[in-house]
């Protein structure tokens, strides 16, 4: 079954002559290109591309996207990333004339269906926030916390305070800090509990008129509620900040609380994630923000407004931060999350957190045989399981166990994050798996730490390649083919 | 629900290994003060059938390239898509796979980002490119960013007015918050104004920031822009539109820092305007200020080429507040499509697309501005969009007639550029044909006489 061919590069299949399309005929009458673009504006040669078939182009990508691992054809239990399954038909409904051919500047009459859509996502995703305001504009999620900080940044500026800190715990996401920055704050980490909840003592001693926003993520990245969150709340809204929820784990609390009921004043949705639009290999995400009332004047401008049964886009918002992003946002994501909230209703919803709980538990109530899990015996959507022992006892590290897992044909959950805890492994079944499927990645778990320590950091050994060396790729970063760089080296 | 798996009996058997005798015991971490008493009010689940014929009535109440024809631009465009891109993008392993952090069982998915990446620098002729960002507007705004920790220089951005319009709203806001000037320059006959420019550049500017062709589709004089530019050491960021570089000479080959690009053209559907694809390429020196993912050849253990994430020291997941950016979510799925696209246009499917771009727009232009009511509002040679003076200044009536014969005829520029409130910017791809084409002019010569068309 090896296919010598699959992985060579696109460019040494490149042959001069061969090509993969063929365009019409010009049917207008031809003019000298020279009358139309001075020549100082053309390039003298056609770029360099590779001259391949079509059949060539198929044959290759098919071939390399075999060596990928996907929601479809494995478990994907990559923590904090909620890979669960990808409904086709809302890829065939996002992907329908009148849906994925409208020009992002159509006048408004010409594209009700698709402004009333947006308009109906608005209103659900405030009514499963608890968050009136919603932009639909961001295009990820950690591009919504960048917008989000700068709609905070916005109402200080207009109510004369200067605040230029932004606090964040240390299990947060990186995209924390680094929006924080983005938007001109200074990132504050607070310290974690050893329960894993926010550190208060440690938050008391940082807040102070100065903070702007204190970012939470809620489940926290190791799986668990911080049942301090009202008191947190409280006591940043007493100093005049205000909350900021990271929603990446709203998978876990869908229809079950709202951070809005919580004591969030502002947050993102990670519809890829919650809502299912696929991870594309990367991307695309979006980043939907709700906020409340009093900074809905900031959030970026279009909104979509209704009135009188028309929809309109809103631009006249003096108060507004401007714009985030060109058009109106990832619009074809937005249309999936709709389709999928659509197609669970309220009850589907609460069913989607209520199984993604349950089977983030019993797979704990497992695994917790097998490595320890330092953050107590029960977790909402996920956890975090650690295999510090195995290593001091072994030699053997969560990257280790992470690689074994590929062979054994399940992708491997997150390795080392969050930074709180050391050898880490961050499991989140998502509720789209089975009871078998949780019982044999229990099982293949427990099989793997019984392998000898020399075999196991030599994993995997079924895969196309096993442990590149990252040191030299980034020590001398080779980030583009050339003829000469590949000549020497085989595929196999 | 259909996509889960639990039966009841599943739940009961799960339930008593956890140890709890019903679900709502594992939520009980929630504090009953916050949790929501009752069910959320979104509208009932849809089945399938429902949820299509939902869909599909929604659908029908839009315009669309089946039931119209496009003349809009403006950065986002209706260029042909082969088959090739869909089927191979529509496969389950690429789209339903994530950020290749294993890169054992993500070859594919790295092998496209290092093959884009190679492509991106054959296409523009810069050194290095990144893995994706979200889109053209936000590529440019990062370049900004980029170009301000690599001079040092925090004070002020320079930006011709001849740049889209939203790209240079989306830099206001970054750099609002950073506290950074952005200087505007006007246009001059529809491009840049190069004195003007001249006289606003200094020792304090980060970087001048140009498309090209610009926002009215005209050429800008890159090389005298970038001369301007580094003589006060600051840097040039291109916009450029990929399509062009079938015919126009490369933004490396003009004196471009970094280049960035609205991908969308390269293979991906308007889709509203999202999502599409974020091109950024610099050159060699600043690679380690990239933001972004970035794929980068390497050997495995066995001594076999591979390849992986690289430079992620970089990155937001490792350095936190000290990273080159927050991006982590990239656009991955569009990077792909693009490498499709050119792969299978090559140079002369590139080179032939572009052609007919500047063919067929310059034969619209023609035919529009032989009307007595129309103008060219720019002399400046347009590669495939230009922007149209109506002498009767009725730009929105006008248009809404048009769309009402099937005809998107054109942005109106007055939302932007208010002095152009008689202006619209009209935009022909390589898919237009003559007859389009001709029914578009027919249709704005009617428009000559407000009152017959209701006749």
């Amino acid at each position: 079954m090896r296919n010598r061919l699959a992985t060579q590069p696109l460019f040494d299949l490149s042959k001069p002559g061969r090509r993969g399309a063929r365009l019409p005929k010009c049917d207008v009458p031809v003019q000298e290109l020279e009358q139309l673009l001075p020549a100082w504006t053309q390039a003298t040669e056609p770029p360099s591309l590779p001259e391949v078939t079509e059949p060539e182009v198929i044959r290759h990508f098919t071939n390399l996207s075999t060596l990928n691992m996907s929601v479809d054809t494995h478990f994907y239990p990559l923590g904090s990333c909620t890979m669960k399954y990808n409904p086709k038909r809302n890829e065939r409904l996002a992907g329908t004339h009148g849906i994925v051919d409208l020009h992002p500047y159509q006048p408004e009459d010409t594209i009700q269906g698709m402004l009333q859509l947006l308009y109906e996502l608005q209103e659900m995703l405030a009514e499963i926030s608890g968050l009136p305001a919603v932009s639909l504009q961001p295009a990820a999620g950690a591009h919504g916390e960048l917008t989000a900080l700068m709609v905070a940044g916005a109402h200080f500026r207009e109510s004369g305070e200067i605040r230029t800190k932004v606090l964040a715990p240390d299990s947060s996401h990186g995209t924390n800090p680094a929006s924080a920055r983005m938007a001109g704050f200074e990132s504050v980490m607070i310290k974690s509990s050893d329960a894993g909840f926010v550190d208060m003592d440690d938050l008391r001693s940082k807040l102070d008129e100065q903070v702007a926003v204190f970012m939470i993520t809620n489940p926290n990245t190791l799986g668990i509620f911080d049942r301090q969150v009202s008191e947190i709340s409280d006591l940043v809204h007493k100093f005049g900040g205000l909350i900021y929820l990271d929603g990446a784990n709203m998978n876990a609390i869908l229809g079950v609380t709202r951070p809005g009921d919580f004591g969030a004043d502002m947050m993102h949705f990670n519809p890829h994630k919650t809502f299912s639009g696929p991870h594309g290999g990367g991307g695309p995400g979006a980043g939907p923000i709700c906020v409340n009332e009093a900074l809905g004047a900031y959030l970026p401008v279009p909104v979509v407004v209704e009135e009188d049964g028309r929809f309109r886009l809103e631009y006249e918002r003096p108060r507004s931060i401007g714009r985030v992003r060109s058009f109106f946002g990832n619009v074809g994501v937005l249309v999936r999350a709709y389709c999928y909230i659509l197609s669970h209703g309220p009850d589907g919803l609460r069913r989607v957190a209520e199984n993604a709980v349950l089977n983030a538990n019993y797979l704990l109530s497992r695994v917790r045989h097998i490595l320890p899990v330092p953050h107590g015996q029960r977790c909402m959507h996920e956890f975090v399981a650690t295999a510090s022992d195995l290593k001091k006892k072994a030699g053997v590290t969560a990257m280790d166990l992470g690689k074994r897992l590929l062979d054994y044909g399940f992708h491997a959950p997150t390795v080392y994050f969050p930074l709180t805890v050391p050898e880490c492994l961050m499991i989140e079944p998502t509720e789209t798996e089975s009871k078998e499927t949780l019982d044999a990645f229990a099982e293949t778990l427990f099989r793997i730490t019984e392998e000898p320590a020399d075999l196991l950091h030599e994993t995997p050994h079924s895969t196309y390649t096993s442990r590149p060396d990252e040191v030299t790729a980034a020590r001398k970063p080779q980030l583009k083919w050339s003829p000469t760089s590949d000549s020497d080296k085989t595929n196999h | 629900m259909p996509y889960i798996y639990n039966t009841p009996q599943d739940q009961q058997d799960m339930l008593e290994a956890i140890g709890v005798s019903s679900i709502e015991d594992l939520f009980d971490q929630i504090p009953a003060e916050v949790r929501l008493a009752r069910p959320l009010d979104l509208a009932p689940a849809h089945s399938e059938m429902e949820l299509s014929q939902h869909l599909a009535g929604l659908a029908a109440q839009n315009l669309h390239t089946a039931n119209s024809v496009c003349f809009l631009g403006g950065g986002s465009y209706d260029h042909f898509v082969p088959a090739v891109v869909d089927a191979i993008a529509s496969r389950g392993e690429f789209y339903t796979s994530y950020t290749p952090y294993q890169p054992e069982v993500s070859q594919g998915n790295l092998q496209v980002m290092f093959e884009y990446q190679t492509l991106i620098c054959q296409l523009t002729g810069m050194d290095v490119s990144n893995a994706s960002l979200y889109d053209g507007g936000n590529a440019a705004a990062e370049a900004v960013l980029m170009a301000m920790s690599a001079t040092k220089r925090t004070g002020k951005v320079v930006v011709p007015a001849s740049v889209h319009p939203e790209y240079r709203q989306i830099l206001e806001t970054y750099l609002t918050s950073l506290n950074t000037e952005l200087v505007t320059v006007p246009a001059e006959d529809g491009a840049t104004a190069l004195a003007a420019l001249e006289a606003a550049v200094d020792e304090d500017t980060a970087c001048v920031l140009v498309q090209h062709p610009n926002f009215f589709g005209a050429v800008e004089q890159t090389e005298d822009i970038a001369h301007i530019a580094h003589q006060k050491g600051a840097l040039l960021v291109v916009a450029f539109d990929p399509i062009s570089l079938g015919l126009l000479k490369r933004p490396g080959d003009c004196g471009a820092d970094i280049a960035v690009a609205e991908g969308q053209s390269l293979g991906t559907p308007m889709q509203y305007g999202g999502p599409y694809l974020g091109i950024m390429a610099c050159r060699e020196k600043f690679v380690r200020r990239l933001p972004g993912r970035i794929g980068g050849e390497t050997v495995d253990r066995r001594g076999r080429r591979c390849w992986v994430l690289t430079l992620q020291t970089r990155e937001q997941h490792i350095r936190r507040e000290k990273a080159t950016s927050n991006i982590c979510t990239n656009q991955g799925l569009f990077a792909l499509r693009a490498a499709i696209y050119l792969a299978t246009l090559g140079p002369q499917g590139l080179r032939e697309t572009a052609e007919l771009c500047v063919q067929k727009a310059n034969y619209a232009r023609q035919q529009i501005t032989q009307l007595d009511r129309f103008a060219d509002a720019f002399s400046r040679p347009a590669f495939k969009e230009f922007v149209v003076r109506d002498r009767n200044n009725q730009v929105g009536p006008m248009l809404r007639d048009a769309a009402e014969q099937g005809i998107l005829a054109g942005i109106p520029l007055q939302k932007w550029y208010p002095h152009l409130s008689d202006c619209f910017l009209v935009t022909v791809t390589e898919q237009r044909t003559k007859q389009q084409i001709e029914a578009l002019a027919n249709c704005l010569a009617n428009a000559q006489q407000p009152t017959a068309i209701h006749a």
